[in-house]
């Protein structure tokens, strides 16, 4: 895990998990489109979430996405609430 | 006759009998668990990591359905429905037998998810009609305040199952075992959903099969995390266990696929001998298998990884094999099954430990609907058994169209007959007749059920499904109707044409079934839309509406999708000039 990663860098990681396992090309993911416009359903929604925990080493509540529902929103809560050792549950 | 190679089967030796007493009825069984067992925990349900641990034994679960019967009883009458809304949890374990024992017929249900607008409920409330929404006060009064309203329709009565008082003068009826259980509903279009009826007979037969063909006995502890709506998840993650006096253990579907691997290590801490789910389940521990989570897990106690609901595919089973035996998950656990809602659940199964059999098949005889060895590796096609005929049960390959008996190795459609296959489509004759009615051309021994799934039997008996004649997607275990995805894409923008849809799955690179939409454009409209956009749009909707990533979208010219003469979308050969690239395409 990288040390406190910025919001770019967390954003950066959505877009290129995202373009793996939604197999779309990057530059088609706009951080600021809805989950659920990039075709993420619930089941890819709980992996982003256990990958994100296991990159950041934090937890995370599985309504996280719901609350932040676009990559932009949740890189912005996750650099303010969640990276640099602090617990985001 | 063609001939095509297996690997032998074992057989374990005979198990001891766990089930002194032939029981009536699914009541019959939890009054005898709570008289002979009344201290023993029957259910235990693991919380995620934030949450509490709750469990049931046999006499606390007695007496808390008891109460929700009595309440039942005094309110309604025999017959009547009551749909089931509960997150995971022993909450809905205590409603259904609840139910069970008032002589209402439970429907559980999924709940619907909070950004759906058109998801099944309505539509199965309207069709069983229900008396009562049976549901527990939290989760309407905290998560999800506006399930009310949504399921607000005349004449049902709410009722929690976790706080119920009833007067004490009211009776509870005899239940007999042509009394209905429950509706699954697993069938059917969102549309027209259809609620397979399942009386108590049926599940006495078919929790008695499941108990030979697996070699259960009350050691045979149980650990699920399949949806207990979802009729694997009801039938062995709960049912099994009680008909047995084994433990169930409980776990929540999000637990699951968040954290495979606290799966795994349940089935260490309870030395569960049994615990399985559909094909995907496998390959999620796999690929969330991490060593450092892994460490001081035993899996030696797990006898039987029943694998269903979904194709299984030999390379999971080699896959899942290869990463966990190093914690002693033995080969011949891995245990594939076929079954359906239809049958009351399970249709085939090999024995305990009898371990999975392969046989690898010609493609191209496969288009001839034969099944011959392949001799060359390029033609070489690898399908797993799904094990024989439960005892009592019948199996036959049947000619679809001239719905003749079919000889081992030719490709056909399954077709069941048992006392386990249920009663039919609640209020659906016609359906019923279709599907539970069917005759064997010059046969004239009884009904039979058509599954329409394809597969072919070898000659011993071994079944092999090798696809399907129902236009049904499968997604990680969860039947979905591709006229119900067609619909939504086509309300998405006038632009795309009515009726003028095909949706259908693919398999991906590793075997998974992946949604793909081929949908045309209307002539007048097309210069008015941007296609990125309007791709965009339908991929937004097929998530929201179906919890379905699709794999792909493909806009067409108006009038390319292949229909039939009378205006039927030709789904398979959609499917086909998909994967041959031959769509015209709008880019």
């Amino acid at each position: 895990m990288p040390e406190n990663p910025s919001e770019t860098e967390i954003s950066e990681w959505c877009v290129k998990y995202l373009a793996r396992t939604l197999d779309l090309p990057e530059a088609t993911i706009d951080p600021d489109a809805s989950f659920a416009r990039l075709g993420l359903d619930s089941a890819n929604s709980l992996y982003l979430i256990v990958e994100l925990e296991e990159w950041l080493g934090v937890e995370l509540t599985t309504e996280v996405i719901v609350e932040y529902p676009s990559i932009a929103e949740l890189a912005r809560y996750l650099v303010q609430h969640a990276a640099g050792g602090n617990n985001a549950r | 006759m063609p001939r095509v190679e297996t690997t032998p089967v074992e057989l374990s030796p005979a198990l001891e009998a766990a089930t002194p007493t032939q029981f009536a009825s699914l009541v019959d069984v939890l009054r005898y668990r709570a008289a002979e067992q009344s201290g023993n925990t029957g259910y235990i349900f693991l919380p995620d990591r934030s949450g509490e641990r709750t469990e049931l034994t046999y006499a606390g679960l007695y007496d808390r359905a008891q109460a929700v019967a009595l309440r039942l009883a005094e309110r309604g009458k025999r017959g009547d429905r009551a749909a089931l809304l509960f997150p995971p949890g022993l909450d809905f374990v205590v409603a259904f037998f609840g139910c069970l024992l008032a002589g209402i017929i439970a429907v559980p249900m999924m709940i619907p998810r909070r950004d759906s607008t058109r998801d099944v409920s309505a539509a199965i409330l309207a069709d069983c009609a229900p008396r009562f929404a049976v549901t527990c006060h939290d989760l309407i009064a905290g998560a999800r305040p506006d399930l009310a309203q949504r399921l607000s329709s005349a004449g049902v009565e709410w009722l929690f199952a976790d706080c119920t008082r009833a007067r004490p003068d009211t009776a509870l009826p005899a239940v007999e075992g042509t009394d209905i259980a429950f509706l699954q509903y697993t069938s059917g279009s969102t549309a027209a959903p259809k609620g397979v009826i399942v009386n108590h007979d049926n599940l006495m037969h078919n929790l008695e099969m499941i108990r030979i063909a697996f070699g259960n006995t009350q050691r045979s502890t149980n650990v699920s995390w399949v949806p207990h709506y979802h009729d694997m998840g009801l039938i062995l993650g709960i049912l099994q266990p009680l008909y047995l006096g084994a433990l169930g253990v409980l776990m929540a579907p999000v637990s699951f696929m968040q954290r495979p691997l606290s799966w795994l290590k349940a089935i260490h801490d309870y030395r569960a001998e049994i615990a399985g789910g559909p094909n995907f389940a496998f390959d999620l521990c796999v690929r969330r298998h991490r060593c450092e989570q892994m460490r001081g897990i035993d899996l030696s106690s797990w006898k039987l990884a029943y694998n269903g609901a979904e194709p299984v595919r030999a390379e999971t089973l080699e896959r899942f094999h290869s990463t966990f035996s190093a914690y002693g998950f033995a080969a011949n656990s891995a245990h594939p099954a076929y079954g359906m809602a239809e049958a009351t659940l399970l249709v085939s199964s090999g024995k305990r430990g009898g371990g999975p059999v392969t046989a690898t098949i010609s493609r191209e005889a496969l288009q001839q609907h034969r099944a011959v060895s392949a001799t060359r590796s390029e033609d070489a096609h690898r399908v797993v058994g799904c094990g024989r005929a439960l005892t009592g049960e019948r199996l036959a390959i049947v000619d679809p169209e001239s719905q003749r008996r079919l000889a081992p190795y030719f490709i056909g459609e399954v077709w069941v007959a048992g006392p386990n296959v249920a009663q039919g489509f609640w209020r659906n004759p016609e359906a019923t007749n279709t599907v539970f009615r069917a005759v064997i051309d010059g046969e004239e021994v009884g009904y039979w059920l058509r599954t329409g799934d394809l597969g072919f039997l070898d000659d011993g008996g071994e079944l092999y499904i090798t696809g399907r004649i129902k236009d049904l997607i499968i997604i990680r275990g969860i039947n979905h109707y591709p006229q119900d995805i067609e619909n939504t894409v086509q309300d998405c923008d006038p632009v795309l044409r009515r009726h003028c849809g095909a949706a259908f799955a693919v398999p991906d690179q590793n075997n998974e079934e992946q949604l793909v939409v081929v949908q045309e454009l209307e002539r007048v409209h097309r210069h008015r839309v941007a296609i990125p956009e309007l791709i965009a749009t339908i991929r937004e909707a097929i998530t929201r509406e179906h919890d379905i990533a699709p794999r792909e979208i493909v806009l067409i010219r108006t009038g390319t999708l292949p229909q039939t003469t009378s205006g039927k979308i030709q789904r398979h050969l959609a499917r086909h000039l998909f994967l041959t690239g031959s769509l015209a395409a709008v880019q």
